[in-house]
């Protein structure tokens, strides 16, 4: 190791390990959908997950914030571990955010009561404050003059939208995404990307599960193709994109972009 | 004939008054079996659906004695029993006081416990049309169960409910009527002294019907102000 | 007292030997009570449902009227108001040569049942009613069938099927609701409770004759499951 190679890592520290998973394995009765996960994600990483369906790239990421419980393996996020019990975890699990593929808004609640609801109830933030920080983050994602609006009268682009605000709403340190422009007609996949793009950029930890390839190529740092519950290609984008090393990558390319 | 309408007054010599008064018993019953009721029905809901097997079949024999006895079995048993009970426990404790149980409360815990059975029924079918999804948000953003269960599920379920509920209202409020055999005086019982102190049977449980409808309509107005707040958010179905 | 004397007291059996006979009596009215008065107004209440989906405006109010009423007032002000209301009018009934019935508390119970559960019941046959597809109607003309026949193998199958749950738990509520007639001094099963209970002051009369309910409402819940499960057979995929 050259000198100022030293001479970086004192300037620029390696950036934390904010996600360790050994050993994951998960069954669904007598199916199993995990084989021994191995994962190690650092802060300010993006990460994209893709494969077929059935491979458990959603069962993945529901495991890293215990939407799913594993039965075998060590998950430890941002140091503290989730495969244990709920209530060890809590804390970190604050700092996880989650975005789903069904958006998961509360119909009851307006655009802003959504985003205002659990920083008030969890970390105690008085109303205007959260209210304040709902609007600041609605307008980032473009959507903040339907604040007065349920849900069920904006288009499933806006509620996205809105999902994705709500979730950052709580400040997290890490942001899940599962298959989050799957439910969505295909003009409305654009404005949804655009936002988790800039999300991106801003250096937030990223995990996607997703099949737009183009978003992949774009903002990931990282590739992860499952198979049969197994991360079989851990690549940059470009090599995986222009190199696939498995033929079930090849196959999988081949049919996603062919 | 039309003198005897004349017994409906509500002055001196008519009965108007006092049946209106037996009416405000009434729905005075009804009404407070509701906070007892209802949430003991959801309490009941949430136990039939609990991973523990013996908390289920709690609620199971809870739901089925209370649907399947007749309300005023149920209402005598309550009454005599809570007596007996208390004159037992303290015989036992030495005591030889003669007890007697206020019949309002006999009545109220009686058709609270009715109420409860019928609207748990209510309640497990509202429950069950709050999508997972809705549990997975509420956990992923750091909500506690508590915190999930009365910020995002109550809500929804009380939209989906309260049809269902205001039926079990409107039961209710017909079973009040049995009240009268344990000398409360609601709008029956005092119905039954005007006939007697008149000799007018038809004109008067006719005109106790009548209340009673008046009641019922009274009761779907408040519940569609109620179906108006909970069903906010929500398009209308046309 | 012997352990045998110890077990029959705490079994309740010396209420069985005194009271024992005239609760199966009670029982039985009970369910003499039921049988004909949902019966008959099963009867009622097709008619009803019919009435109210009829074309002639007058007939559609009489029965909407109807139902409003006897559905919406307690079961116990429609008994009293014809056991004392209508039974008031001696004189009339007598001339009519009626007085037998009005005088007789059981007539005036079965009648206060039967115009009761009719209104239940009306709705219920309507919902089924509504259940038939308009386009089976249109079938059976294009067939030629006249409207008595289309009415009993198109219509009235169909709506069975869908009321017969619905009709099960009216059934239920008719046999809680017998319980009432026992405040026209009828010895039905609680009639025959509340006197052993008034004469002996033993709790446990009550207690038996809620088991004997339970028993009873539980059989019948079971039956109509089943009922319910055969007519619906056709409607459920089949094990290939």
């Amino acid at each position: 190791m050259g000198s100022s190679m030293q001479l970086k890592r004192l300037i620029c520290p390696p950036a934390p390990v904010v996600i360790d998973v050994e050993g994951l394995s998960k069954w669904y009765g007598p199916y199993q959908v995990l084989h021994g996960i191995d994962l190690r994600v650092v802060q300010g990483e993006r990460i994209v997950l893709c494969g077929t369906s059935g491979s458990g790239k959603s069962t993945l990421i529901r495991c890293l914030n215990r939407l799913e419980p594993a039965q075998q393996g060590r998950i430890q996020v941002l140091g503290a571990d989730v495969s244990a019990s709920p209530t060890h975890c809590r804390a970190a699990l604050r700092e996880v955010g989650m975005v789903f593929q069904g958006f998961n808004l509360f119909p009851h609640l307006t655009v802003l009561q959504n985003c205002v609801l659990a920083p008030v109830a969890v970390r105690g933030m008085p109303r205007d404050s959260a209210q304040d920080q709902a609007m600041a983050l609605l307008k980032k994602v473009g959507i903040d003059q339907h604040w007065k609006k349920y849900p069920s009268q904006l288009s499933g682009g806006q509620q996205q939208r809105v999902a994705i605000a709500r979730a950052l709403c709580m400040a997290p340190k890490i942001m899940l995404f599962d298959e989050p422009t799957s439910a969505l007609d295909p003009e409305a996949v654009g404005e949804v990307l655009d936002v988790m793009v800039m999300l991106a950029e801003s250096g937030m930890t990223l995990l996607c599960v997703t099949h737009e390839m183009g978003f992949a190529r774009q903002v990931a740092g990282r590739v992860l193709f499952l198979d049969g519950g197994r991360i079989i290609e851990d690549q940059p984008p470009e090599a995986f994109f222009t190199a696939p090393q498995t033929p079930r990558a090849q196959a999988f390319l081949a049919q996603v972009l062919g | 004939m039309f003198e005897s309408l004349g017994l409906l007054s509500l002055g001196a010599g008519g009965w108007g008054g006092a049946l209106l008064a037996g009416a405000g018993v009434t729905m005075a019953l009804a009404l407070a079996c509701v906070p007892l009721g209802l949430p003991l029905g959801l309490l009941v809901a949430l136990c039939s659906k609990s991973p523990n097997a013996t908390v289920r079949a709690m609620a199971a024999l809870f739901s089925i004695c209370f649907r399947g006895l007749p309300e005023l079995l149920t209402l005598l048993i309550v009454y005599y029993g809570i007596q007996i009970a208390l004159q037992k426990f303290q015989a036992y404790w030495g005591g030889s006081a003669e007890f007697s149980i206020n019949a309002f409360v006999a009545a109220v815990i009686a058709f609270s416990l009715v109420l409860a059975a019928f609207s748990s029924e209510v309640w497990l079918g509202a429950l069950k049309t709050v999508a997972r999804g809705q549990y997975e948000g509420a956990q992923a953003l750091g909500l506690s169960r508590r915190q999930t269960f009365f910020k995002v599920v109550l809500p929804q379920v009380m939209r989906v409910a309260l049809p269902g509920l205001s039926n079990n209202w409107l039961s209710l409020l017909k079973d009040t009527a049995l009240v009268s055999t344990i000398s409360l005086v609601d709008l029956m019982r005092q119905t039954s002294l005007a006939v007697n102190a008149t000799k007018e049977p038809m004109l008067f449980y006719l005109a106790a019907c009548c209340l009673y409808l008046l009641l019922s309509s009274i009761s779907g107005f408040c519940i569609a102000q109620l179906e108006k707040h909970y069903g906010q958010g929500r398009e209308r179905a046309s | 007292m012997t352990a045998g004397e110890r077990f029959a007291e705490w079994f309740g059996l010396e209420l069985f030997q005194r009271y024992g006979a005239q609760l199966l009596d009670g029982l039985l009215l009970t369910l003499q009570l039921v049988a004909l008065s949902s019966s008959v107004g099963m009867v009622l209440g097709v008619l009803l449902a019919l009435g109210r989906t009829s074309r002639w405006r007058s007939l559609q109010y009489g029965c909407r009227a109807y139902v409003y009423f006897f559905r919406g007032s307690p079961l116990l002000a429609q008994l009293f108001l014809i056991y004392y209301g209508l039974g008031s009018f001696h004189g009339f009934w007598r001339d009519l040569g009626l007085w037998g019935w009005f005088g007789d508390p059981w007539f005036c119970a079965l009648l206060a049942f039967t115009l009761n559960t009719a209104a239940y019941q009306a709705e219920i046959f309507r919902g089924g009613l509504l259940s038939v597809p308009r386009a089976h109607y249109e079938a059976a003309t294009a067939l030629g069938l006249n409207r008595t026949t289309t009415f009993f193998k198109v219509t009235m199958p169909q709506v069975l099927i869908v009321t017969v749950g619905p009709l099960g738990n009216e059934l239920i509520l008719i046999i809680k609701a017998s319980a009432i007639v026992s405040l026209v001094t009828l010895l039905d099963l609680m009639g025959v409770a509340k006197l052993a209970f008034s004469r002996t002051f033993d709790f446990q009369v009550y207690v038996w004759v809620a088991l004997v309910y339970l028993l009873v409402v539980e059989c019948v819940r079971r039956g109509v499951n089943r009922l319910d499960r055969r007519l619906t057979q056709h409607l459920r995929p089949t094990d290939e």
